[in-house]
């Protein structure tokens, strides 16, 4: 029953990472010969494998760049995304106001809204004509920055799709935490501050990093969010994939950054898969 | 579900009934502070309110617009011309219609091809369960437009190129993860004791799958279905390399309206593109806001 999932995944997935694989190692031949024939700089291993073509793309110094940038948007973003939802989802956790019901459904908008319209939203409302822009602009503040088309649009808009993910997460662990424990710890002289930091804090330890490790990756792989808001250069390592491979015709190349961003995640998905292991195995020692 | 809603209702009032002396702390904090907390909360939640809705919004009024110039914060005439012109393109409207073909049937596909596997990964202790889910996860790390470039030599070996099924398979690619993982989470959280017991009065195991375990896992089922549709519907690389030049969905087109268009006309076309999604994600809202999205993160 497992198999046809897997099946997919490994001929259409598995296959294709695994010749991508040999073809950044120089291995032009056989399922790469159809891209390889149309290539250009391409870096060929005539025996055994060669680190060309990963030696001339770290040492560019563009390339460089775009890394810098993807790991820094990739940081901020995480970190706001975090801060956000907790505060989000905490808010959520112990108030039942009107407010918190117009929060709880302002942060799942995001959801409803399809990626490219979000960024070109996004774009157009922080542009040079953008509302950010005009509104600063009445109260007297005409030199406010013009956010469209820099790193910090991709950040803004980095957040704006991962947000409603986060607080759903934040929220389902928030809220299986009994309200027993924190009428528990306000009972015995604890703060709300206190009763947050030592009762619901450490109990909502995996979706925090489940959240972190998610947003991480899906910023280190996005490609339409910083094509559509971003500047030229530097941009994410996305979108220079896609100018190596379109513009540029250099597939090995593209492929090299895309073992690059890869690596990157892998790194980041590690850690969601030991968080998860780990609460596993409590999960089944306590019971 | 609702008698569970209710049960905690009574719960909640039964744990104020019997705990008055924290009410009665809680009630006796300094007001001045409370009034700075509630003005504090309210100038958050209109930043919220800001960063949330204001793109689009202003998307909305952008979509209308006919004249409108810099420091002005509405347009000096509206129009409804952009919205003519988008429907009366051809190639806009037929983007439009294949979009809806393409999305319910990789939906269909993905649920036939995933949801056996999801019960098997809920229900069956097998060797390689748990590195089988976390390769499933591997196939999100890995940047789409690499995968892309390099599945093209696939693609053309299969002759999938520029034909229906490769772009079927492309969108198929990005529902796998939901259609697993969440219908994974739902068929673990349904209680085997409720099987046994319908097996034990006499219903066969088609009978208690049908009667029991699938209305039960419904709702996380349905979350992963309509979340594979968005994803499918959403998807623009993959679609546009494959399918080009013969299926242009709606997404890829949005690539072309926004660098070649007026922003207008890219403005009534996001509009319409967000339409599915909105009436869509609102059916789902219940189940999706109630944790079934997020208890399929959690690997067991």
């Amino acid at each position: 029953m497992v198999l046809p999932p897997v099946a997919v995944v490994a001929v259409f997935i598995g296959f294709p990472v695994g010749a991508a694989i040999a073809y950044t190692l120089g291995k032009t031949g056989g399922p790469n010969s159809i891209v390889a024939s149309i290539a250009q700089r391409q870096h060929v291993a005539k025996h055994g494998v060669t680190t060309a073509a990963y030696r001339e793309v770290l040492g560019n110094s563009h390339v460089r760049a775009d890394l810098r940038a993807t790991i820094w948007v990739t940081l901020v973003t995480i970190v706001v995304v975090v801060l956000l939802s907790w505060s989000i989802a905490l808010y959520l956790r112990l108030s039942d106001t009107w407010i918190a019901r117009v929060v709880s459904a302002l942060s799942v908008i995001p959801l409803f809204i399809p990626v490219v319209i979000a960024s070109y939203a996004i774009l157009t409302f922080y542009a040079a004509t953008g509302f950010m822009r005009t509104l600063a602009y009445h109260i007297g503040w005409h030199s406010f920055p013009t956010l469209g088309y820099t790193l910090w649009a991709v950040v803004i808009a980095e957040i704006w799709v991962n947000v409603p993910f986060g607080v759903l997460m934040m929220s389902s662990g928030l809220n299986s935490v009994p309200n027993a424990l924190i009428e528990a710890a306000r009972d015995s002289g604890a703060t709300l501050p206190r009763a947050v930091r030592s009762v619901l804090l450490p109990m909502n330890v995996i979706p925090t990093v489940i959240v972190a490790t998610f947003t991480g990756i899906y910023v280190l792989g996005s490609f339409t969010v910083p094509y559509l808001t971003g500047p030229s250069a530097p941009n994410l390592m996305g979108v220079s994939m896609q100018q190596f491979f379109g513009s540029f015709n250099q597939p090995q190349q593209a492929e090299v950054m895309a073992m690059i961003v890869f690596v990157l995640a892998v790194g980041i998905g590690t850690i969601y898969v030991w968080a998860n292991v780990r609460a596993a195995k409590r999960a089944s020692s306590s019971t | 579900m609702s008698a569970v809603e209710h049960q905690g209702v009574a719960l909640g009032e039964l744990e104020q009934a019997e705990l008055p002396v924290a009410r009665a702390i809680r009630r006796r904090r300094p007001s001045p502070r409370r009034v700075g907390l509630r003005a504090l909360g309210i100038v958050l939640v209109t930043a919220l309110l800001v960063f949330m809705i204001g793109p689009l919004v202003w998307l909305m009024v952008r979509a209308f617009s006919g004249l409108w110039q810099f420091p002005d914060l509405l347009p000096h005439t509206w129009t409804v011309q952009w919205w003519r012109s988008v429907f009366a393109d051809k190639n806009l409207s037929h983007s439009i219609k294949l979009s809806f073909e393409f999305a319910p049937v990789v939906t269909v596909v993905s649920a036939v091809i995933c949801l056996p596997a999801a019960y098997a990964f809920a229900r069956l202790k097998f060797p390689g369960r748990f590195a089988l889910l976390v390769s499933l996860f591997a196939t999100n790390a890995f940047p789409k437009i690499g995968l892309y470039v390099s599945m093209a030599g696939v693609f053309y070996s299969l002759h999938l190129m520029g034909t229906f099924m490769g772009v079927v398979v492309v969108q198929l690619i990005g529902t796998i993860v939901f259609m697993t993982w969440i219908p994974t989470a739902a068929f673990s959280a349904i209680p085997r004791s409720l099987e046994e017991a319908a097996r034990d009065v006499g219903a066969g195991p088609l009978r208690v799958f049908f009667r029991v375990t699938f209305p039960l896992a419904a709702p996380g089922i349905f979350v992963a279905m309509i979340l594979s549709f968005l994803a499918a519907f959403d998807e623009a690389q993959g679609t546009f390399l494959v399918g080009i030049p013969n299926y242009i969905t709606m997404p890829t087109e949005m690539y072309t309206l926004v660098l070649n268009y007026p922003e207008q006309a890219a403005a009534v076309f996001s509009i319409l593109l967000a339409v599915p999604s909105v009436v869509l994600m609102s059916f789902a809202r219940k189940h999706v806001m109630g944790g079934k999205l997020a208890e399929g993160f959690q690997i067991r």
